[in-house]
């Protein structure tokens, strides 16, 4: 098990990670969610041994693996944010490459490479050179790159940015299967919300450098189980009306765009007969009404005031 | 090691060009400079003495014995004008008995026209000597003695080898090839950092490869298509082009070797106070063309007398490499001779290399 221990990191004073708690079971798939600028690279760079936490403790079953980087080193693959290819190679002979760097020769090698191709879906195109290659494909020969000393515990840093959804839904295909058949332990980082609901087991929310929420799905839906969440769609929207739904009794949130309105309340306000009154009384038709089951997306929202894409 | 070695050689397979370019560029630029191997280079002589036609067509069939110049009749006022203009670099003033040589630039070439220039005169002086002494005409008889004759007088250097003609060709051959390695070294190096701003370099820190490896794995390549460089640039001069470049082949490798090594230690010095491959870009091709003007590798030996200079130049390992290497080629001097020079390269290499790596890791932290 992997356990960091107020892990925290700075930059010239500037605080990038703070206090960071964070846990990986052997064989869990756990997410990292969080903005741009939060702190999950920083996180992962200081967890997969590159670089040295400004102070707290980062184990590896139970041993000091900051002074012994070997003991996550030998078990680990990472999947860089960035794309680290040599470009003017083919994909075949990058894998040659960072296959031979852990050792593997000779038939050992070439299998590999040929199971982490296959696993790609890149193995027709294993000739080509990877300057030619889509984003796509890039990023999922980056994957394949940390795959072929066969790592217990696969660490990725937003494998999914700026591709296409066909190679996004491989990836994430890809990385369900690791977990769920190779047991292979994961640490998947995105500012998706999707992709970590539907890939992980567990998840920790990261903003400006901290911890905001920790758990299963449920548990941090439950942090909404207090509240409601409510789509309106009106005809025309006016200042004066919006101003006057969140002194609304109960009203947490409001979000407009254009003509639609979520608002988030407490469970059990009158807020829905308010609301009716309200449209009446300034002339505006309600068009649509819909109760939502709030998503994580939502439990951002709530925990931060702003939402992941901000 | 080797992994990282063949990573790096199989990018230079893939694109060859850069090398190739580079290969191709060191023997043209010291043919255009050097004044070419077999080209023909036209020098105006004039007179303006009384007898100006009579003095230009004696000298001018005496001096036009050499395969490469041309020595055309001009008029003097012409002559000045194109010296003066720069169209040409040096013009012969003839007198009866002595020249004098106008110069515009001080290109290479200049200084073997004036070698040419000066022999004619001096053999055709001797001549004259003999001839006002014996009375009659004695030129043929004194022209095939000296193609053949009973004393050949040897000069010969403390330790007994021959001593070879001064030769500014062979010394600008060594001069750009030596700063043609050294942007191919120092771009080489340069992979370092590429590969770091890449995100390649902390994939081999995560493996089980060990950073001294990684370190070699990128120098020793550098090292190695320099040193291929400048073997297939000698190579080249030597066996095709004719060119003297002295007996010791395997010495003069030797001193690139180690001029190689000290190089590849100051791009890692450089590569330690930059942040990433472009700011490598700017800077280190703004201070190459620098080292070898301080070194006065393109001038005569001794030109450059300024202490602060020379003090700047024995920074550097080219000045040391030529130094060696005009010895070994010009006076056949041996490995003993040139060892101090050797030395002071490895030492340099040493003292940068280190400095080099340590600004390197600490800024990685
Ligand atoms: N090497 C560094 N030097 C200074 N600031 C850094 C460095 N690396 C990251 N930061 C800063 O730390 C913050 C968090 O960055 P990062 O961990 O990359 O966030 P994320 O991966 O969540 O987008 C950002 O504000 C970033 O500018
Ligand atoms: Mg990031």
């Amino acid at each position: 098990m992997l356990e960091t221990i107020n892990l925290s990191k700075s930059f010239k004073g500037k605080k990038v990670v703070q206090d960071l708690n964070l846990y990986l079971a052997d064989g869990e798939s756990v997410g990292l969610l969080g903005p741009n600028g939060a702190g999950k690279s920083t996180t992962i760079s200081m967890i997969s041994t590159l670089i040295k936490p400004t102070s707290g403790r980062i184990t590896m079953n139970g041993v000091n693996a900051i002074d012994k980087p070997g003991e996550i080193r030998s078990v680990s693959g990472v999947v860089p944010q960035e794309l680290a290819l040599y470009q003017e190679l083919s994909a075949y002979e990058n894998l040659k490459f960072f296959g031979s760097i852990y050792k593997l020769r000779g038939k050992e090698l070439a299998k590999a490479i040929q199971q982490a191709l296959e696993f790609v879906g890149l193995d027709d195109r294993k000739k080509d050179l990877v300057r030619t290659y889509s984003g796509g494909m890039k990023r999922r020969l980056n994957i394949a790159a940390a795959l072929l000393h066969r790592p217990q515990i696969l660490i990725l840093d937003e494998p999914t940015v700026g591709i296409d959804p066909q190679s996004r839904n491989h990836i994430l295909e890809a990385v369900r299967t690791l977990n769920q058949q190779d047991g292979t332990t994961i640490l998947y980082t995105s500012h998706y919300m999707e992709e970590v609901e539907q890939l992980c087991d567990r998840l920790y929310i990261m903003d400006h450098g901290k911890v905001i929420a920790a758990g299963t799905k449920e548990e941090l839906l439950r942090i909404l189980s207090t509240e409601d969440k409510i789509k309106v769609e009106v005809n025309k929207l006016d200042e004066a009306f919006v101003e006057q739904v969140k002194t609304i009794e109960g009203v947490h949130k409001i979000e407009v765009t254009e003509l639609q309105l979520k608002i988030i309340a407490a469970k059990g306000s009158s807020l829905i007969s308010k609301l009716v009154h309200l449209t009446e009384k300034h002339h505006i038709q309600l068009l649509n009404f819909q109760t939502e089951t709030p998503s994580l997306e939502d439990v951002f929202l709530h925990l931060t005031g702003r939402t992941l894409r901000d | 090691m080797k992994d990282v070695l063949w990573a790096q050689f199989a990018k230079d397979k893939r694109k060859p060009l850069l090398v190739l370019l580079l290969i191709v560029g060191s023997i043209a630029a010291t043919l255009l400079f050097g004044g070419g191997l077999q080209s023909v280079t036209t020098v105006v002589i004039f007179s303006e003495e009384a007898n100006a036609a009579e003095i230009e067509k004696k000298w001018g069939g005496l001096l036009n014995t050499n395969d490469t110049f041309t020595f055309e009749v001009v008029e003097p006022d012409k002559a000045r004008e194109d010296i003066k203009k720069g169209n040409s670099d040096v013009a012969v003033k003839l007198m009866e008995d002595d020249y004098r040589l106008l110069v515009s630039k001080n290109m290479p070439s200049v200084s073997s026209v004036e070698q040419h220039v000066k022999k004619v005169f001096l053999q055709e002086a001797q001549i004259r000597a003999v001839e006002s002494q014996e009375g009659g005409d004695v030129r043929e008889e004194i022209e095939s003695y000296l193609d053949d004759p009973p004393f050949q007088l040897v000069a010969q250097g403390l330790d007994s080898e021959q001593i070879t003609a001064y030769n500014i060709r062979t010394q600008l051959l060594f001069a750009f090839t030596f700063l043609i390695s050294m942007f191919l070294l120092g771009f080489k190096v340069n992979n370092v950092t590429q590969d770091k701003v890449a995100g390649i370099w902390d994939r081999m820190i995560l493996s089980p490869l060990k950073k001294t490896n990684m370190y070699s794995g990128y120098l020793l390549y550098s090292f190695l298509i320099t040193m291929f460089q400048i073997v297939v640039v000698l190579i080249v001069f030597k066996y095709v082009l004719q060119y003297d470049v002295g007996d010791n082949l395997w010495l003069i490798i030797l001193i690139a070797a180690c001029f190689t090594f000290g190089m590849i230690s100051i791009a890692m010095l450089i590569t330690g106070f930059v942040r990433t491959p472009e700011q490598f870009y700017a800077i280190y091709p703004s201070v190459i063309p620098v080292i070898p003007l301080v070194s006065g590798v393109y001038m005569m030996p001794g030109t450059i007398t300024n202490p602060v200079l020379l003090f700047i130049a024995d920074l550097f390992p080219l000045a040391h490499a030529m130094e060696a290497i005009m010895s070994v080629v010009f006076y056949g001097t041996g490995l003993q001779d040139v060892l101090m020079s050797l030395l002071y390269m490895l030492l340099i290499g040493i003292v940068a290399m280190g400095v080099g790596i340590n600004l390197v890791e600490r800024r990685s932290n």
